[in-house]
């Protein structure tokens, strides 16, 4: 049955990616595109296909697995279902640092907000860390509380700056805090990937340790688990794959939350196992999602981070009941 | 008998607390030491000292002659198995899951379980008694049962020493007797074990030794017949007992009054 499952999550991560690069406007049709896609094609539907719909596609592949993949070793890390890059304030550093970039810097200078963004949830990430600082180390419910502040007040930031913001910069701060993946390029995909790859090896070589980590930090200690060491590791990789994912898609909220808990629905608890999973399953949501945003109301489109929200609400209040 | 752990004047605490204090002890292969002593009296603590989780902040501990620093955090894993008092299920898991979980200290960050392993995580579960209860998720079973879980992943780490805190705190007196059977049949295989518990006559039936800590110190020491004397639980305690010596069993202990003064 689990092998049942994995071979449809490969299928629905295949579709999508062919659908995400096949269906979009009338500039470039579904028959076009697939021209394209043999070797042929018009140059100009050349250039929409593997131009623009190519990198906007791997972007949202890397970023989603980023996402789940952080959330997944963050939920495993502090043994809380509710754990996630948004929760631990991750996220919102990046989008606070990537919005005052947006309102304070000259047009010239709007090159370097992807590098604020990785600022500001780093800082964000060296905060939380420090708040929860205790004679052991980190606690995960200091954590956790730490986060909640952190990202309490990066939400203050970003509103105030959206109340002050000069009219012409509102769309970059709207990309930023709703999340899009519209300025993918092919550049940014190549800075990427290397740097997500690190810290996805990072995580994956610790599934064992997480695994066990789930199960609280003694007992993982008491099963061979350098806790500190981990710990740090964990924390550090995580917080690298959300800085890089805000940093280029801005704030994609729910994909770090609730792809990790479908994993667990359809493959049970084994964190090592749920690691890979969850990163493909999350890449095929943000790509699903993505394609609803840009087709939805087109030509009109919306904000990715509405979208995954949308699917994501649902299922977290469904969850929540589960649990109850 | 062949002294497996050693703790020599040993202490550590939280954050500049001392806990235990210059406390030691030894623990030989097949051979059982209960801990007892009142709330605070630092006994979780030191079995995580005991269990290099919490570092001493002086003393030592020796297992099998070499000290806890000197080992490695996974080969220190696979010689003694811990079993804390509460573990936190956050996911749903199965039972067998949990127990696999015994077998990490075993297995690199990528290495498949082999054969041995499984066989390993069989034994474990068969030992108590849940073969047949592999596949429910542990957050269906009832405290009692959870226990034997923990108890059964530690035992597939194979581990030559456990270190036990109130094991048997949630469990009814059915379960406690199961509990106490699994143990006693470890210890005459040769495990030894330290065994945290509030529960004297539970503790007597299985220790050949027994320690009694009051505010972090050893207070009493030795086998049950030296150590259980009224004026210890008096003292220790601030309760009168009645000691019940039986020619068919280990002495029982029978809680009276508040002892006065």
């Amino acid at each position: 049955m689990k092998r049942g499952a994995d071979l449809v999550l490969v299928a629905v991560l295949l579709l999508a990616a062919a659908a995400a690069l096949v269906l979009g406007g009338p500039a470039a049709s579904p028959d076009e595109a697939l021209a394209v896609l043999s070797g042929g094609g018009a140059p100009e539907v050349r250039t929409i296909v593997l131009g623009l719909r190519l990198p906007r596609l791997a972007l949202a592949l890397v970023v989603g697995a980023s996402l789940a993949l952080a959330g997944a070793a963050l939920q495993a890390l502090l043994s809380n279902p509710l754990a996630d890059p948004f929760l631990l304030g991750i996220s919102g550093g990046g989008a606070a640092a990537a919005t005052a970039a947006y309102v304070v810097l000259p047009a010239a200078a709007l090159g370097v907000v992807p590098a604020a963004a990785m600022a500001g949830a780093a800082a964000a990430t060296g905060l939380v860390w420090w708040l929860a600082r205790g004679p052991l180390g980190p606690s995960p419910t200091r954590m956790i509380l730490a986060g909640v502040a952190v990202n309490a007040a990066t939400s203050a930031a970003i509103l105030t700056m959206l109340a002050l913001a000069p009219s012409p910069r509102l769309p970059g701060v709207i990309a930023v805090t709703m999340g899009s993946l519209a300025s993918a390029s092919a550049g940014q995909v190549a800075w990427l990937a290397p740097y997500v790859l690190v810290a996805a090896f990072v995580l994956l070589l610790h599934g064992r340790d997480l695994g066990l980590l789930a199960t609280g930090e003694e007992s993982a200690a008491a099963l061979g688990v350098e806790v500190a060491t981990v710990r740090r590791r964990v924390f550090l990789a995580a917080a690298a794959l959300c800085g890089g994912a805000v940093a280029f898609a801005g704030v994609i909220g729910f994909v770090g939350l609730v792809t990790p808990h479908l994993c667990r629905l359809v493959w049970g608890g084994s964190t090592r196992r749920l690691l890979p999973r969850a990163a493909l399953a999350g890449a095929a949501l943000t790509v699903l999602g993505d394609l609803f945003a840009r087709r939805a109301l087109a030509p009109a489109e919306l904000p990715v981070g509405v979208v995954t929200a949308l699917l994501g609400v649902p299922f977290f209040v469904a969850l929540l009941r589960r649990s109850a | 008998m062949t002294t497996l752990l050693r703790a020599s004047a040993l202490s550590g605490g939280y954050g500049g607390d001392e806990v235990v204090r210059g406390v030691s002890l030894a623990v030989a292969e097949g051979e059982c030491v209960a801990v007892l002593g009142p709330n605070g009296a630092g006994k979780s603590t030191l079995l995580r000292l005991l269990a290099g989780i919490l570092p001493a902040s002086s003393g030592q501990v020796e297992l099998r002659g070499k000290t806890l620093q000197a080992w490695r955090r996974r080969e220190l894993a696979r010689e003694v198995g811990f079993v804390p008092q509460i573990v936190n299920f956050a996911f749903p898991v199965t039972v067998t899951e949990v127990v696999q979980q015994g077998r990490a200290p075993h297995l690199g960050p990528w290495r498949p379980p082999s054969p041995h392993d499984h066989a390993a995580v069989e034994a474990a579960l068969a030992r108590v008694g849940l073969s047949r209860r592999g596949a429910v998720a542990v957050q269906h079973l009832s405290g009692g049962e959870r226990q034997l879980v923990l108890l059964a992943r530690t035992l597939a780490s194979e581990p030559r020493l456990l270190l036990l805190d109130e094991p048997t705190a949630a469990l009814d007196v059915r379960h406690q007797l199961e509990f106490a059977d699994i143990l006693r049949q470890l210890v005459s295989e040769g495990v030894g074990a330290v065994l945290v518990a509030h529960d004297w006559n539970f503790a007597l039936r299985l220790a050949q030794r027994l320690v009694i800590l009051h505010h972090g110190r050893v207070w009493a020491a030795g086998p049950p017949d030296e150590v259980l004397e009224p004026e210890l639980f008096r003292n220790v305690f601030g309760v009168e007992v009645e000691i019940l010596r039986r020619d068919d069993g280990p002495p029982m202990v029978l809680p009276r009054v508040i002892a006065q003064g």
